[in-house]
Parts: C-alpha cells; sequence; structure tokens
C-alpha cells in the first residue's frame, strides 16, 4: 500500500511537473463542451437550482447533486481518449 | 522514473489501469467541480437565467417560413418603389436613388465634390449665353458641359437655393438669384446670362468686353457672356459691339501709337482681331511686331516693368493674350499658363487693343 501511495504520489507529481496534468484537463473540458455535457450539465443544475430554490442554493447542494450525474454522463468517447493519453503518459514516464 | 524497476506485467498491469482511472476520475471530478462553481456563481450573481426568455417573445420571434416573405416575415422588396422626400430641396425622390441623390444634395460623400468643381469649372470655361437660346439651353448643356451627367432638368421651380442644380436655372434670369449664391463674385458675375450694359460704366465694359464675347442680343439687349470663341456670334459683332460701347470714352493713349494716331489704330484693331483665330501672332502690325514677338516666346523676359512700356508690350502681348483668354472667360489662371509673368496686366492689355479699334 505504501507503494502504491508512492506510486500515486510520484506519478502526480509528475503529471504536474511535466503540464501533462493541465493539458489534459484543458482537453477534458473542450471535449465535454464540445459533445454537449456542459449543456446538460447546466441543465441539471438549472433544475437543483429551482427545486432548491434560486436563493438558498449552496455550492455543496450542487456540487453533491450534480457530480455523480456528471460523471456517469461523459460520453464513452471521451471517456476512452482520456484513458488512453493517461496510460501513454504513464509508460513513457514510469519505465 | 524508476518505481521498483518491474516491468508492466499482470499485477502491476492491473495496478497501472487502476492508477489510470484514478488519475481519469480526478480530472473528470475537477471539470464537473468548476463546472459547480461557475454555476453557482451565475445564480449568486444573479446572470444565470439571462439567456432564457419567455413564451411571448419566443412566439413572436419565431422563424417564419412562409413564401414572399423572409425568416422575419418582411416582405422583400416592399420599399423599392416608394419615394422619399428629400429633406434638402424637398423633391420626391426614388428610394433606390435616394442615398445617392442625399450625397449629392447636400455636398457630403466622395463624388459631390469632384462633381461640383468640374460643374462649375465647366460653367466658367464656357459662360453662360443670354436667354435667347433658352430653347438651346439643354442641348448646349450636354454639349458644353459634363456629358457625363445627364440629368432631366425637371421642376425648376421645385429647387431650393442650395440644390446643386440650381446653377442651371439661373441661366437665363438676369441674375435675380445670382445674390443669393453663395459664390465670389466673379463666378456670381458668369452666372448672369446678360449683362445689361447700360449700367455698367466704361470701365466695367471694358474690363467684360476684355474677357467676354459681349454681343449685345437683339432679343433682351444684354450682352452675351460666353467667351470670345463663343459660336453664336462673330468676331464683326464682337467688333462692332466694341466700337459702339467703347468709342465714345476715353481710351488710354500708347506711346508707340501716340504719333500714329488713328491711322495706326485701326489695321493694328484688325490684325490683332485675326489674332483671335490664330494662337501665334507672328504677323502683327510693325510696331507691334517686336513686342509681340516678344510675348509670344513666353520664356523671354522682355517684360519692362514700368507701367508705361508695359501697355506697349502688352498691346502686342495681348493679341498673344487673346488667344489664351478665349480658352476661359479670362481666369487669371489661364493668363498665367499662356503668359507666366503679370498676369494682371492681362484684362487692361486686351481693352487697350479695343481702344485701339476706335
Amino acid at each position: 500500500m505504501n507503494k502504491e501511495s508512492r506510486l500515486k504520489a510520484r506519478v502526480n507529481q509528475k503529471l504536474t511537473e511535466t503540464g501533462e496534468r493541465d493539458r489534459l484537463k484543458e482537453l477534458l473540458r473542450a471535449k465535454l463542451t464540445e459533445c454537449g455535457w456542459e449543456d446538460q450539465m447546466k441543465a441539471q443544475c438549472k433544475e437543483v437550482i429551482k427545486e432548491k430554490g434560486l436563493e438558498h442554493v449552496t455550492v455543496e447542494d450542487i456540487v453533491l447533486e450534480v457530480t455523480p450525474k456528471g460523471r456517469a454522463l461523459v460520453p464513452d468517447s471521451v471517456k476512452k481518449e482520456l484513458l488512453q493519453r493517461i496510460r501513454a503518459f504513464l509508460t513513457q514516464h514510469v519505465s | 522514473m524508476k518505481m521498483e524497476e518491474k516491468p508492466l506485467s499482470g499485477p502491476d498491469n492491473t495496478r497501472l489501469e487502476a492508477l489510470i482511472q484514478d488519475i481519469y476520475s480526478e480530472l473528470v471530478e475537477d471539470a464537473c467541480l468548476g463546472l459547480c462553481f461557475e454555476v453557482h456563481r451565475a445564480v449568486k450573481q444573479g446572470y444565470f437565467f439571462l439567456d432564457e426568455t419567455d413564451q411571448d417573445s419566443i412566439k413572436e420571434f419565431e422563424i417564419v417560413d412562409q413564401p414572399g416573405v423572409d425568416i422575419f416575415g418582411q416582405v422583400f422588396n416592399q420599399w423599392k418603389n416608394k419615394e422619399c422626400e428629400c429633406p434638402n430641396c424637398k423633391r420626391l425622390i426614388a428610394a433606390s436613388r435616394f442615398a445617392p441623390h442625399l450625397e449629392k444634395c447636400l455636398g457630403m460623400g466622395r463624388n459631390s465634390s469632384r462633381i461640383a468643381n468640374r460643374r462649375l469649372a465647366s460653367n466658367n470655361n464656357i459662360s453662360k449665353s443670354e436667354s435667347d437660346q433658352e430653347d438651346n439651353d439643354d442641348l448646349n448643356d450636354n454639349d458644353w458641359s459634363y456629358g457625363a451627367e445627364k440629368k432631366a432638368k425637371k421642376r425648376k421651380s421645385d429647387k431650393n437655393q442650395n440644390s446643386p442644380r440650381r446653377s442651371k436655372s439661373l441661366k437665363h434670369k438676369n441674375g435675380e438669384l445670382g445674390t443669393s449664391i453663395s459664390l465670389d463674385p466673379y463666378k456670381q458675375y458668369n452666372y448672369n446670362a446678360g449683362i445689361s450694359f447700360e449700367s455698367l460704366g466704361p470701365n466695367e465694359v471694358r474690363s467684360l468686353l476684355t474677357t467676354q464675347c459681349g454681343v449685345i442680343s437683339e432679343h433682351t439687349k444684354k450682352m452675351c457672356t460666353r467667351s470670345h470663341r463663343c459660336p453664336q456670334h462673330t468676331d464683326d459683332q464682337r467688333r462692332a459691339i466694341r466700337l459702339r460701347l467703347l468709342g465714345p470714352s476715353v481710351r488710354p493713349t500708347l506711346p508707340d501709337a501716340d504719333v500714329e494716331g488713328d491711322s495706326f489704330d485701326v489695321p493694328d484693331g484688325q490684325a490683332l482681331l485675326s489674332c483671335l483665330q490664330w494662337e501665334d501672332s507672328p504677323d502683327i502690325s510693325p510696331t507691334d511686331s517686336a513686342s509681340s514677338k516678344a510675348s509670344t516666346n513666353h520664356s523671354d523676359s522682355r517684360r519692362p516693368k514700368k507701367k508705361k512700356s508695359a501697355l506697349s508690350m502688352n498691346s502686342g502681348g495681348g493679341g498673344v493674350n487673346l488667344t489664351g483668354v478665349i480658352g476661359s472667360s479670362a481666369q487669371s489662371n489661364i493668363s498665367l499658363s499662356t503668359k507666366k509673368k503679370k498676369p494682371k496686366t492681362a484684362a487692361p492689355s486686351v481693352s487697350s487693343i479695343y481702344d485701339e479699334l476706335n
């Protein structure tokens, strides 16, 4: 476990150092907007807001309600591509 | 980076995959969280629901899909045949011609100044005819002035003072509206179709005759304001007029012609008048030949600076000047071009020639 966590820590560090993490973030965001995921998410948020009331909605409310749906709504193609990139990065840098 | 230096195989693979999945889900959560923060801020700042409109507005601006009408529901060429009233000249202009008309009418826009300048230049070149040529005016206009703009003359009475086409209507009015033009007096002068010579003093008559045809029309008793080459009148007529008008008045005596007196003047005048036809006047009478030669050679600077000799000089030089003057109604520009020095003496010099006619 220790090794794993160490490994993980190392990987994360590497990701950040090389700037790959930021690149991946941008890529993901762009892809999600392109495929309409963001609009769907906004619709979800609207529902939550209407449910909770405009004045009293909090960040936590939105996050808690929306995030799981968001995770589920990510299209498969986007997911696969991202995984691909991560794998490539790891194989490149780990071994 | 060497982590345990193990090749990626079975268990590691799964570990790696798990790692990858972890990283992936981290990224996705990041994205979600970012979105949530954005939305929350928008809600609290009040701009979250801005892009939504109510049902009524949506129905109002629905896309229209009918024939003969564009997507907004407007008919295509609805305003094509409408006429608009110009605020400047109060004429009714077709809608599609309205903008170019306004450009010219208001004197703004790229071409308007060009056209106006051209018009004024051509008007100055060809002095206005007298009113007995009223009927031919349209034809003359097309011939003499801007052939490119063949605007039909319509509704003269409707025209405003500042309408650009007003100048044409002034031709046969004896300067009634002349004073209201915002032009300099010289041009205003030209716009008067005819000048009644009775009202002018001898000096004015003389100066007029040096620049203009001057033949008095029988119909209107006015002097022709065209140039010396005006096709309506012959040189004989011009000479006769000058004899008539300038004869009784005192004429400046020329130093050269002093002794000879009258005998000299007539042949001089006739010879000089013949200069009207030709550009160069090399064969003028003896006394003038020398001076005329000097003046024909423009580059020669035999131009004495004293007035006396200037007159004698100019009597011959005037012959040449005439030809230059014919081209335009004695604008100083032209005399400048033909005679580079002393443009001012052009006018009195020419008048002195005509004095010799008597």
